[in-house]
């Protein structure tokens, strides 16, 4: 008996052991660097995962610089929140992290200073310098960019006898009924979780409206009621597809306009690579115009821009690695590189400027420069944007003043 | 022959030697003390590291400042009950719940009696009909969820052109055939799809604790003259009780903590129109990790007070054990 108790115990403390026995291998001894990269995916597969945009990058930087190392890997963007932020809760650090800039990295000290990690801090767009800043100091670059437009369908206006797009709501409202009548959706209006910020945010720009006025939040301001009613008009009068608050962007709103079910739609350059694999429209199908306004077209549209940032590290040897990395990895080839492959705009000013005439990216590129941001503010990335993706569908099916009131209070609201 | 078997130990040693008694017999005492922990004792670990080591964790977040990209903050005392109960959608969340629990449970039940009742009958392919019971319980139930989701497509699922075929649905694509787009139909379809995968187990427990019922009770009944229905009201329900209680228990719990159905359906969408406390959980994650702790802290207790609840329902014995 008391041998079988030995044993027992003999195998409980040796599968213990096993459990805690799962080290980590850091880097190599001998001079060599390993970073690591995480990024997020932009591709719909396995075959245009960002993953392999990456390793690209990454093996002709390490056949100039043999000695480091870039080992790269992706996130799905559905994941994405949530992968990142179990990684940096178990303080599972990458060095050069793509995808969102959260301002707490910065306040909780976990990103460096963009001049301490790019030879070039100034090489991005401009115009996103502030949102990747915190007091002053930018700490992240624009890696992605796009504008927003509308798109509207030159087939199904030239089959309800329309020649022009809608400059305003009223003649949007209008070409939306005669569309309608046709069978088509007038406007489809993607309010469901996944980019109801920017949809919203459109609208909100055509009334001279928007999330905040002079740094305070105004989402329940009565311009943004006002647009949210006549929304909620639309919906109600059949001129949008059913249900926008459960209706996404990629999966639905673009989906059906490649499949040319759509009349008009707000959204960017991707929507044009997904028209290209739908093969339903042709290139002269279908055409932008700027966003129709209340009373005239929104002149500054929304821009959006991705961002890439590094983290801090106190091995000099790495921080030059890093800094050598990404002068390497934001060169305008492979900016531009990215733009093509996923037809979305660059990050850098002078991949940009070389986009100007581009067929497909020019009009886009134009734009960009005179974009309007999102709030980039602590309050925004923590509560507000969760909650606006979850509710403000709902303000073009219930009341507006009271959704947007209780989106109100839980960006004013104490903590 | 034993007629005494017990565990106790061997009667105390023989007076005549009262020291080597002492000596021996607390060491045996600890001994026999200890001894059961071999057996037991992975079990506790298991427990403590799967169960109690979660449960603190969550009690301590729920308790605890913790920012967007998952800074501790430190300690914030009830903070983040408030802003829970500070939530305008709350109210209706937790009814939704309810309803959602008591409409599941109460259906699965009354469809499980049912078909318990038929599966304990003889008849041909009774054997296949049993299998063919277990499909929904074997498969996974997000996959199911899943499935009945693209059914339900207001284009081109199947339930919709079906319904298109048959006439009750005028035209496909319309905010009618989007059932899981409006919070009142989608709610419905999926209290259908929550009782489509819980009845395979429940009708299990029942017809196990119906095939327990002797035959002879039944055979006295016959002889005393009971009518069908009177001898299923006074012999097969009461007989049946601690099957139901099982059954009735466990479904409360998995109906109450059920996170795939909804997910996979509506997200608790639009907004969180659909969402029980169990989804609006991990809705609130997104924002506020620690507000989300503080409703698993809620939920937890919700889970307990309804199991003690039941307990003493039950005549304050344990029925799990039948």
């Amino acid at each position: 008996m008391k041998r079988r108790l030995g044993a027992a115990l003999a195998a409980a403390a040796a599968s213990a052991l096993l459990i805690t026995a799962c080290g980590s291998a850091d880097e190599g001894s001998d001079g060599s660097i390993v970073l690591k990269l995480v990024g997020a995916d932009y591709g719909t597969g396995p075959e245009d995962s960002t993953a392999k945009y990456w390793q690209g990058i990454a093996d002709a930087f390490h056949a100039q610089n043999p000695s480091i190392t870039v080992e790269v890997s992706t996130i799905n963007w559905t994941d994405y929140d949530t992968k990142v932020k179990t990684q940096l809760q178990n303080k599972d650090y990458p060095d050069i992290l793509q995808g969102v800039f959260y301002p707490q990295y910065a306040t909780n000290g976990l990103v460096a200073p963009l001049s301490e990690v790019m030879s070039n801090p100034r090489a991005g767009t401009a115009v996103f310098n502030e949102a990747f800043s915190v007091n002053g100091v930018q700490y992240a670059a624009p890696f992605t960019t796009s504008a927003r437009a509308m798109f509207y369908n030159k087939k199904a206006f030239a089959d309800v006898g329309l020649t022009q797009p809608p400059a305003t709501w009223a003649e949007l409202e209008t070409a939306a009924r005669a569309l309608k009548a046709k069978g088509y959706i007038g406007y489809a209006l993607p309010l469901g979780p996944e980019e109801a910020q920017a949809e919203s945010t459109l609208w909100m720009l055509g009334n001279g409206g928007g999330w905040q006025t002079d740094g305070q939040y105004t989402i329940d301001s009565p311009q943004n009621v006002q647009t949210f009613g006549f929304l909620k008009n639309l919906v109600s009068a059949g001129l949008t597809q059913p249900n926008p608050a459960t209706y996404d962007r990629t999966a639905n709103a673009s989906a059906d306009f490649a499949a040319g079910k759509v009349g008009m739609a707000l959204s960017g350059p991707f929507l044009t690579a997904t028209i290209a694999s739908a093969g339903k429209l042709g290139k002269s199908d279908f055409a932008t115009a700027p966003i129709p306004g209340r009373t005239a077209p929104v002149q500054q549209t929304l821009g959006v821009a991705d961002a890439v940032q590094a983290f801090k590290t106190t091995d000099a040897a790495k921080g030059e690695a890093i800094k050598k990395f990404l002068d390497f990895a934001l060169a305008d080839e492979h900016q531009l590189a990215f733009a093509e492959q996923y037809a979305l705009l660059p990050g850098t000013q002078s991949a940009l400027d070389s986009l100007k005439d581009d067929p497909v990216l020019g009009t886009f590129a134009q734009l960009l420069p005179q974009t309007v941001q999102f709030p980039s503010d602590e309050k925004w990335t923590a509560t507000v944007l969760p909650a606006v993706k979850k509710n403000i569908g709902l303000a073009v099916i219930e009341d507006p003043a009271r959704v947007l009131g209780d989106l109100q209070a839980k960006a004013t609201a104490g903590r | 022959m034993q007629p005494n078997v017990t565990l106790a130990p061997p009667p105390p040693p023989v007076p005549a030697e009262p020291c080597a008694g002492r000596r021996g017999t607390p060491r045996q005492r600890v001994w026999a003390a200890c001894q059961p922990l071999a057996w037991i004792g992975p079990a506790i670990v298991l427990i403590f590291s799967v169960v109690l080591v979660p449960v603190v964790l969550m009690f301590r977040t729920a308790f605890h400042d913790i920012d967007a990209v998952g800074f501790d903050r430190g300690f914030v005392g009830w903070a983040n009950f408030e802003a829970l109960l500070r939530e305008p959608s709350l109210a209706a969340v937790v009814t939704r719940t309810a309803v959602w629990v008591v409409v599941v449970v109460t259906a699965t039940m009354v469809c499980s009696l049912l078909l318990a009742q038929l599966f304990n009958q003889r008849f041909p392919g009774r054997r296949v009909a049993r299998w063919a019971l277990i499909a929904p319980w074997a498969a996974s139930v997000f996959m199911t969820a899943v499935v009945f989701r693209w059914m339900l497509d207001p284009r081109s699922g199947l339930i919709n052109i079906f319904l298109h075929d048959i006439g009750v649905l005028p035209e496909l694509g319309t905010a009618q055939a989007d059932w899981l787009g409006r919070p009142s139909a989608a709610l419905w379809w999926m209290i259908g799809v929550a009782v489509f995968v819980s009845i395979p187990f429940t009708t299990y427990a029942i017809l196990a604790g119906l095939q327990a019922i002797p035959a002879d009770v039944y055979e006295a009944a016959v002889l005393d003259g009971a009518s069908p229905w009177r001898t299923y009201r006074s012999i097969t329900l009461p007989l049946l009780r601690p099957a139901l209680l099982v059954a009735v228990l466990i479904n409360i719990m998995n109906v109450f903590n059920s996170f795939p159905i909804i997910w996979a359906m509506t997200a608790g969408g639009p907004g969180d129109q659909t969402a029980t406390t169990t989804i609006f959980m991990y809705q609130l994650k997104s924002s506020s990790i620690a507000e989300s702790a503080a409703l698993s802290v809620v939920n937890f207790g919700i889970v307990i007070v309804l199991v003690v609840l039941f307990l003493k329902a039950a005549g304050g014995r344990s029925q799990v054990q039948s």
